[in-house]
């Protein structure tokens, strides 16, 4: 049943309108601007029926906390009052204030009103719901073709898989340690899922690189090592033809994350070669988590380093010089991130 | 005589109050036995005295408020003109009208209190 909120510092005018709603609505009913603030945080309200004159925290007071807390969009308020003052009326719409009723009202009249716009928000409330739900399921049919094709770059590598999903975890390990370390990277905050499945298509160039190459099982040549170079290029234009089936938080965070997974903070990564901050945060996290597991498993041409000896290259630079904030959560999180590894296995 | 044709005879307009409450006569009845005690604790005049014109407004306004949600007639009329001359500042017209209001309210409330 729907929850009305009734708000006046006096009893008769609360009365009349419990009397009024009881068998449209669960009545709740506060005598002051405190008292309602506290019900609205605390409970479920539909609707708010809300004097402006009261003592201690007035009308006015109360709707700028509810516009303040956001409370204001999902939850209709009307002002109840005796007041003829335009100016405080308009102060009480520019607010968020749904409706005016003004005293001495028509009791048939206020409950037609009041319950026409709870069922319109509570309309509006079930279409929303719905649109949030389809749109979490297109996130994650997004997200599970997002895994299938790395997965499919990880096979062709004769790779299990299980790389993406370490990169994946462990960019979001970092992620979160910069978003609550660095004031500069807080706004990332609701991004770094999207980051995370960005993470997996880091290596997708990959599908373009002849298997000679790719799965040379010893040093490349120079040549060799150039066209190795070319899956950043190569990965950033398959996801430029990805466009239209993506997300596009996460087409944008793909397209820079191929192409500049290997740059490094010093300019000597490649394909362009970036220096410093040129290069996105994001990127730099998931060049540092991608060398981590890459020095830390096996491959077909180099053993595993332990995680001491792998930790120490990457922190000596013996890898490419990383973001000096990026290497700071690397260094904190070190045995946070050897457990995370050591989770995912076949 | 009944509440309501006592109110009536002395200027409440009852067949409006209780349209307004749906023509719910006792609820009607039940809200009116409550008015002495939400006016009463009201004071518009020694507030004024004192040159608190805010608290007087404020006092002023939920008796109008209240009255006219249940057609006392006589209260809401004097109660809104209060309100509206001391919010103008015409203090001393406020005050010589709430003076006059006095009477007519105990009357009221008086009636009211009979029937309680």
């Amino acid at each position: 049943m729907d929850r009305l909120l009734i708000v006046d510092d006096e009893e008769i005018n609360r009365s009349i309108l419990i009397a009024g709603f009881a068998d449209l609505y669960e009545t709740v009913e506060a005598y002051n601007g405190r008292e309602t603030l506290d019900i609205l945080e605390n409970s479920k309200v539909n609707a708010v029926l809300l004097d402006l004159h009261m003592p201690d925290i007035d009308g006015l007071q109360v709707l700028k906390a509810m516009k303040a807390s956001g409370q204001i969009a999902r939850i209709p308020v009307f002002i109840v009052t005796a007041s003829n003052e335009d100016e405080e009326l308009l102060d009480a719409y520019n607010l968020g204030a749904t409706d005016v009723i003004i005293k001495p009202y028509n009791l048939q009249f206020v409950r037609q009103r009041v319950s026409n716009i709870i069922e319109l928000y509570n309309q509006r409330h079930h279409l929303e719901d719905m649109v949030a739900e389809k749109t979490q399921e297109l996130v994650r049919q997004n997200n599970r073709l997002v895994e299938a094709l790395a997965n499919i770059v990880e096979f062709r590598s004769n790779e299990s898989g299980l790389h993406v999903k370490r990169v994946r975890e462990i960019t979001v390990l970092l992620m979160k340690a910069l978003v609550d370390e660095y004031d500069e990277f807080k706004g990332l905050k609701d991004d770094i899922e999207s980051i995370a499945f960005a993470a997996c298509l880091h290596d997708i160039g990959k599908i373009g690189i002849p298997d000679a190459v790719l799965n040379k099982p010893g040093r490349y040549t120079p040549d060799e090592f150039e066209t190795m170079k070319t899956h950043t290029l190569k990965g950033y234009d398959e996801i430029r033809e990805m466009k239209d089936l993506m997300d596009p938080r996460l087409y944008e965070y793909s397209l820079d994350i191929a192409r500049h997974h290997h740059e490094r903070y010093d300019g000597k990564g490649y394909p362009d070669h970036l220096v410093g901050e040129d290069i996105s945060i994001w990127s730099q996290v998931v060049a540092l988590a991608d060398v981590y597991d890459a020095l830390t498993s096996e491959r077909c041409y180099k053993k595993a380093y332990d995680n001491e000896t792998a930790c120490n290259m990457i922190m000596n630079g013996e890898c490419g010089q990383f973001n000096p904030k990026v290497i700071e959560m690397f260094r904190r999180n070190i045995e946070s991130l050897n457990s995370l590894r050591l989770s995912i296995t076949e | 005589m009944a509440l309501l044709d006592e109110l009536s005879a002395n200027g409440s307009n009852t067949t409006e109050g209780l349209s307004r409450l749906m023509n719910n006569a006792s609820l009607y009845e039940r809200l009116l036995k409550k008015l002495p005690g939400s006016v009463k604790p009201l004071e518009v005049l020694p507030h004024i005295e004192n040159g608190d014109i805010k608290q007087a407004i404020a006092n002023a306004h939920t008796i109008k408020g209240v009255t006219g949600n249940l057609s006392i007639t006589p209260l809401y009329t004097a109660y809104t003109k209060i309100t509206d001359l001391l919010r103008i500042g015409s203090i001393d017209e406020a005050r010589n009208l709430t003076v006059e209001t006095l009477p007519v309210q105990e009357k009221i409330l008086t009636i009211i209190e009979k029937y309680s």
